[in-house]
C-alpha cells in the first residue's frame, strides 16, 4: 500500500486530503450536533452556483464561489423569533436554487460543464501544493478560533437562550461558526469536490457520534476515519482505476456500516 | 438616579439604583416584534423575595422572563435593573437538546463560563464550586452520568445547580415541575424552598401550576393580557380574583397544612 504514495501527485493528494478531512470532520461534528447537515449541503450547492456562476462571467472562481457560500450563511444563520417560514424551508429553497443555478450556468457556458464536474465529482487528484498550504491554514484558524472560543460555541449552540440570559452574545458566536463552516465548505469543494467535502462533513461526525459519548473521543474518531477513508480509498482509486473522491466517500460509508454494528454489539 | 448601560441577555439594557429592588417593569408592553403580549406591566422583583408569576396557558408568563433577562426588548416603557445584576436562568428541561453528548458536571459547568471569560479555561476552584452547586441540588453522584441519561427531575436539578454555578443574583426559573411526577415536583420545590430560606436566594418563578406555587411563594403576580394583579400570595390568591382570571369557579381550601386549589365547585361568600 505504501507504494503507492510514492508517486508524487499522490502524495499531495494524500496531504490534502488528510487536512481536508480532518477540517471537516471536525466542522461535521458541529453541523450534527447543531442539527444544520441541511445547511452544510445547501452551502456545497450554493459554492458550487458560485463555480458556475464565475465560469460563465469569466470572474475568479474562487471569490465568486466565498462570496455566494457567505451570502447563503448570513441567510441560514439569521433564526426568526416567529416566522411563517421555517429556516428548514429556506434551506430547502436555497438548496433547489442553487442547484438549478449551477446547472442553468453550465448550460450558458461551455466550458464550464466539464469544470462543474469536476468540482462537483472531486479533483483531489490535481491538487496544488498551493491549496495544501491554504487548507492548513484554514484548518489552523479554525483549530485555534474553536479552542480559544470553545466556551462560547458550545453554551450558544447547546442553549442559545440561556447563553444570552448569562451575557453571552449567542447570535454572534452562532453566526461566527457559520462564517468558518462557509468558508471552509467553500475552499474544500475547489480542492475535494462537492461530494467528497459533503461527505467528510457529515459522515466521521456520525461514525464518531455512535462509538463515543465524550468530546475529545468523538473529535478523535471523526478524524481518524476521515484519514482512514483518505488513505484507502486513494489506494482503492489507484490500484483499481476508480473516481477517487467517490471511492474516499464509498470507504466512509463502509466505516459508517462498521461503527453502527459495534455500537449495537457494545450497548 | 444614576443610569448605566450594560450589556445582559445579548441586548443593551439600563441598569439604575433601585435601592432594595432587583428589577423594575415601568408601563412595559411585551411581546415580539409587532405582537404585543402583554400591556402596562408594572411589575417589581425585590431583593430577598420569592416571586410566582402565574397565570392561565398562553398568556405571556415568558414573555415577561425573558424580556426581564433581557433576552428581548420590551415594545413599549422600561424595564430597569439593578447594576451588575446576575441572572441564573433555568428553562424548562425540554427545551435542552439531547443530541449533545454533555455529562452532568459539563451541562452545570456552563454556568461558569460568563464568570471565568472568553478566553480562559475553568479552574479547579471553578470546578469545585460547579460540584458544590451538584450537591446542593442533590445530583453529585451523577456528575459523569451523560445528561441525555438523567430523569426529568434530575436533569432540572442539574440545570437549577448550572444557574446557582454562575453566582446569581436572582434565580429565574420556567415552569421548573412541567411533566414531573409528584415526588419530582415537590423534590424541586422543596429544593427552591431551601435554597430560598438557607441560601437568601431571590427566586423568581414563573409556573402554571397554582397548587404548587401557592404555599411556597411570597409574592404572586397574576397575569392574564397584563398584569392583573402583584402581591403578598395570602392577598392575591382569593377565591375571587382566581376565579376572574380564569374564567371559572376557584375555591381555596387548607387541607394537612397546605392550601389547595380546587377548579370548579362553589366560590367563597
Amino acid at each position: 500500500m505504501a507504494d503507492v504514495f510514492t508517486v508524487p501527485f499522490l502524495r499531495i493528494a494524500l496531504l490534502g486530503g488528510l487536512i481536508v478531512g480532518c477540517l471537516c470532520a471536525f466542522l461535521g461534528i458541529h453541523v450534527v450536533l447543531r442539527r444544520i447537515v441541511f445547511v452544510g449541503a445547501a452551502l456545497a450547492q450554493v459554492s458550487s452556483s458560485g463555480v458556475g456562476l464565475a465560469l460563465c462571467t469569466n470572474t475568479n472562481v474562487s471569490v465568486v464561489s466565498l462570496v455566494l457560500t457567505l451570502l447563503g450563511v448570513a441567510t441560514f444563520s439569521v433564526k426568526s423569533a416567529e416566522g411563517r417560514i421555517t429556516q428548514e424551508s429556506l434551506i430547502g429553497v436555497a438548496y433547489s436554487a442553487a442547484s438549478a443555478l449551477a446547472v442553468l450556468f453550465v448550460a450558458k457556458s461551455a466550458h464550464a460543464e466539464a469544470h462543474l464536474l469536476n468540482v462537483l465529482s472531486g479533483n483531489i487528484l490535481t491538487i496544488t501544493p498551493g491549496q495544501v498550504w491554504l487548507m492548513t491554514t484554514l484548518l489552523v484558524c479554525t483549530l485555534l478560533i474553536h479552542t480559544l472560543f470553545y466556551k462560547q460555541f458550545l453554551f450558544s449552540a447547546f442553549d442559545s437562550e440561556t447563553a444570552k440570559a448569562c451575557g453571552i452574545r449567542a447570535g454572534f458566536w452562532d453566526l461566527l461558526f457559520y462564517v468558518i463552516l462557509g468558508v471552509a465548505v467553500s475552499f474544500s469543494i475547489r480542492v475535494v469536490g462537492t461530494l467528497l467535502a459533503f461527505g467528510f462533513l457529515v459522515v466521521p461526525a456520525v461514525i464518531a457520534l455512535l462509538l463515543s459519548q465524550r468530546f475529545a473521543g468523538i473529535y478523535t474518531i471523526a478524524t481518524s476515519s476521515a484519514w482512514v477513508s483518505t488513505i484507502l480509498g486513494l489506494v482503492l482509486s489507484y490500484r483499481l482505476d476508480l473516481p477517487t473522491g467517490p471511492t474516499i466517500v464509498a470507504v466512509l460509508g463502509v466505516l459508517l456500516v462498521v461503527a453502527w454494528i459495534v455500537s449495537k454489539l457494545t450497548r | 438616579m444614576g443610569i448605566q448601560t450594560t450589556q445582559c441577555g445579548g441586548q443593551t439594557v439600563q441598569e439604575v439604583d433601585l435601592g432594595s429592588d432587583l428589577v423594575l417593569f415601568h408601563q412595559a408592553d411585551l411581546g415580539y416584534g409587532k405582537r404585543r403580549v402583554l400591556t402596562n406591566v408594572n411589575l417589581v422583583v425585590k431583593n430577598g423575595d420569592f416571586l410566582a408569576i402565574v397565570g392561565p396557558n398562553g398568556v405571556g408568563k415568558t414573555t415577561i422572563l425573558k424580556t426581564m433577562l433581557g433576552i428581548i426588548r420590551p415594545l413599549k416603557g422600561r424595564v430597569l435593573r439593578a447594576p451588575g445584576i446576575r441572572f441564573g436562568y433555568v428553562p424548562q428541561q425540554q427545551v435542552i437538546d439531547e443530541i449533545y453528548p454533555l455529562t452532568t458536571l459539563e451541562v452545570a459547568a456552563m454556568g461558569r463560563y460568563p464568570i471565568v471569560g472568553p478566553i480562559s479555561r475553568l479552574s479547579k476552584k471553578d470546578l469545585d464550586f460547579v460540584l458544590s452547586c451538584l450537591e446542593k441540588v442533590g445530583v453529585l453522584n451523577l456528575a459523569n452520568r451523560q445528561f441525555r441519561e438523567l430523569s426529568g427531575g434530575q436533569k432540572q436539578r442539574t440545570l437549577i445547580a448550572r444557574a446557582l454555578a454562575g453566582e446569581p443574583d436572582v434565580l429565574v426559573l420556567d415552569e421548573p415541575t412541567n411533566d414531573m411526577d409528584i415526588a419530582s415536583e415537590y423534590a424541586i420545590m422543596e429544593l427552591l424552598r431551601d435554597l430560598h430560606e438557607s441560601q437568601k436566594v431571590t427566586i423568581v418563578m414563573v409556573s402554571h401550576l397554582l397548587n404548587v406555587v401557592v404555599n411556597y411563594a411570597k409574592t404572586i403576580a397574576l397575569v392574564d393580557g397584563g398584569l392583573k394583579t402583584m402581591g403578598s400570595t395570602s392577598d392575591v390568591v382569593t377565591s375571587e380574583s382566581l376565579s376572574k382570571a380564569y374564567g371559572l369557579p376557584v375555591q381555596l381550601v387548607d387541607c394537612a397544612g397546605k392550601r389547595v386549589v380546587l377548579a370548579g365547585g362553589e366560590t367563597d361568600g
